[in-house]
């Protein structure tokens, strides 16, 4: 059992300015709002005698941005020594619970299999998460479907979960509990009221995400590799494809895709390797030299993404890519929504429920 | 800690003109490197780009690798009209390569298709290195035209090899060339090689892979015997990118050679 503390939202504040010291401190902060009347949250890094900003649901931005930036050089040609862009010690506040199940896979992609990315490793290690439960949701939530609860379960170094005046403090794992150590004047150990005041919470906010999401008839994420395999000849993708504009927007945005492009630059006569966020979307994704591409139509492309979230690594690493956050669906100016495309799928394989 | 995007450092030090639109490239390496037969490279033109290759060579030449490529997109032209002595970059060797000890004691039918042959060449190289191991290597090598054949000079060197049966033949014939004249799907029929004790090695062009693997199951060939170079937009080579994924697997990592009997069940495999 993880322990738990309580501190008030006077204290947490003042241990944030603490750790600013040697951390850069990321926090949510209020972006605006956007077309549906929902406030958007964004991270930034919290100057000092700032307080924190609660983030009720997660932010616009993925988290892979802080380990996997957009757009950066990874290597010199030949025998220089890299000066690769060190972040120093992060401490990312207001991450969620889907972004945290969503890490997995870039852990998966960058840290695991044949080799690893070295710079990806310093930054992870570098970086401490300390998220919280959601407090609400937006309508394109929906972590329930794919059996994500809407507070951390594991994978944060602490975790807040709002009560009263204050916060409950959960240490996740060794780099959260030396943090505390640290500052341990500050925490009291929380009582046995206020964790099922915590729970009771956490239900509440459950049974009514769960309510909302019932009309939407979502498929239960049991089914979802079959429906891919099942349904890779049907018209969905054609007919959800009609109004894509390759932007590349749902790939850029999701927490879990993580393909990139390396190409070569050559700046004030040194030659460069950049790395780059790219997107199955585009047309030239998977074309090779002569002009051959897999991947020639938009609907055989939008099928890509859907066979790598749900098939390809519910194969190799025994869970879907998709946490179920809905940055898709929101950043899309086609208005393509990845619940709909499931709920055709499932409809036209007669496993609707 | 090792830096996976870092390419070492290789110098062109020659060119060889193989037919219209295909050279080999000799490049000396400044720093060690290895590879198998079958594995692939990452080549650049510093601060240009880079593409993925097979290096022809022999895998037990550690200074040197060759790698023989046909013009075809923005590096290969490049490469193309290149003088030698200029600097390239090499990252790899990626992917797994032939397994040579699962040939052992087999027939070894290989069926190459144009530039395919370049891979096979550091196959042939491997297999050469050992050839008692295995019992027969049965060649079937197509090109387009008499002019399109590469390695002209070492193909009659390499039927002449005891244990090898070669044959080349053309798509189209003209009045240079005394060979045979036929797709390589022809020249299948009757082969000198025991089906149920033979692996086979298919390396070209997709349409030419599809109807090769299609008339080696018709002659019986198990799927699991019939390896297959598989080629897609191969970019950072261990599997990170994304680029090369065909279902669940990345040609990078998993591959380049795949068997079918891996392959079948993927889709568009031949696209």
């Amino acid at each position: 059992m993880n322990r738990i503390y309580f501190l008030t939202i006077d204290k947490l504040n003042y241990f944030l300015e603490r750790l600013k010291d040697k951390y850069s401190v990321f926090s949510p902060v209020v972006k605006t709002q956007n077309y549906t009347g929902e406030v958007d949250y964004s991270f930034d890094k919290l100057p000092s005698g700032t307080a924190l900003v609660f983030n009720p649901y997660r932010c616009v931005e993925p988290l892979k941005s802080f380990f996997t930036l957009s757009k950066e050089k990874v290597a010199e040609y030949f025998h220089t020594q890299d000066n690769l862009r060190d972040l120093g010690k992060v401490i990312i506040c207001g991450v969620k619970s889907c972004d945290i199940v969503a890490h997995r896979i870039q852990d998966f992609v960058f840290l695991e299999g044949v080799a690893e990315d070295s710079l990806y490793r310093a930054r992870r290690e570098n970086t401490i998460f300390i998220s919280s439960d959601c407090t609400a949701y937006k309508e394109v939530c929906f972590c329930l479907a794919l059996e994500i609860l809407p507070h951390p379960t594991e994978g944060f170094d602490i975790n807040l979960s709002p009560l009263n005046d204050g916060y409950l403090v959960e240490v996740g794992s060794e780099k959260g509990k030396n943090l505390i150590n640290e500052y341990s004047d500050y925490f009291i150990p929380a009582k046995d009221t206020q964790i099922s005041a915590r729970q009771a919470k956490r239900n509440n906010l459950i049974a009514r995400l769960k309510r909302d999401l019932a009309p939407k008839k979502i498929p239960p994420k049991s089914i979802l590799q079959r429906l891919i395999k099942e349904g890779y000849g049907l018209d969905t993708w054609q007919q959800f494809m009609s109004t894509c504009v390759e932007c590349g927007g749902c790939n850029l945005i999701c927490d879990t895709c993580h393909c990139f492009l390396l190409e070569d630059r050559k700046d004030s006569g040194v030659n460069e390797k950049i790395k780059m966020w790219d997107s199955c979307l585009y047309a030239n994704y998977a074309r090779v030299a002569g002009g051959a591409n897999p991947n020639k139509t938009r609907s055989q492309r939008l099928r890509f993404r859907f066979t790598k979230k749900f098939d390809f690594f519910v194969e190799n690493l025994k869970m879907p890519a998709c946490c179920g956050c809905g940055r898709c669906i929101e950043v899309c100016p086609g208005k393509i929504d990845i619940r709909e495309i499931l709920k055709d799928l499932a409809k036209k394989l007669n496993l609707a429920q | 800690m090792k830096n996976i995007y870092k390419p070492i450092e290789g110098v062109l030090e020659d060119i060889i003109t193989e037919s219209a639109k295909i050279k080999t490239f000799v490049i000396r390496l400044k720093e060690n490197f290895e590879f198998k037969c079958g594995q692939f490279i990452e080549l650049s033109l510093p601060g240009i780009g880079e593409a993925p290759f097979t290096p022809s060579s022999d895998p037990a030449v550690k200074e040197k690798i060759d790698v023989t490529i046909m013009s075809a997109g923005k590096i290969t032209s490049l490469l193309h009209n290149s003088g030698k002595n200029i600097s390239l970059g090499i990252r790899g060797p990626y992917g797994k390569g032939y397994p040579l000890h699962k040939f052992e004691g087999k027939d070894v039918l290989i069926v190459g298709g144009g530039v395919g042959l370049a891979p096979l060449r550091a196959l042939l190289f491997g297999l050469f290195a050992d050839i008692n191991k295995y019992n027969k290597i049965v060649f079937r090598y197509g090109a387009r035209t008499a002019q399109d054949i590469i390695y002209k000079d070492q193909i009659p060197v390499w039927a002449a090899k005891e244990r090898v049966n070669w044959l080349t033949t053309v798509d189209v014939g003209d009045p240079s060339w005394k060979g045979n004249v036929g797709l390589i799907t022809t020249v299948l029929n009757d082969l000198p090689v025991d089906i149920k004790k033979a692996v086979v090695i298919v390396c070209g062009p997709p349409i030419m892979m599809k109807f090769v693997t299609l008339k080696l199951l018709d002659l019986g060939f198990a799927p699991a015997d019939i390896y297959l170079s598989m080629e897609k937009s191969m970019s950072c080579g261990l599997g990170k990118c994304g680029h090369c994924r065909i279902g669940k697997f990345y040609i990078c990592k998993d591959g380049p050679v795949f068997t079918y009997e891996e392959l079948k069940d993927t889709h568009d495999i031949w696209d």
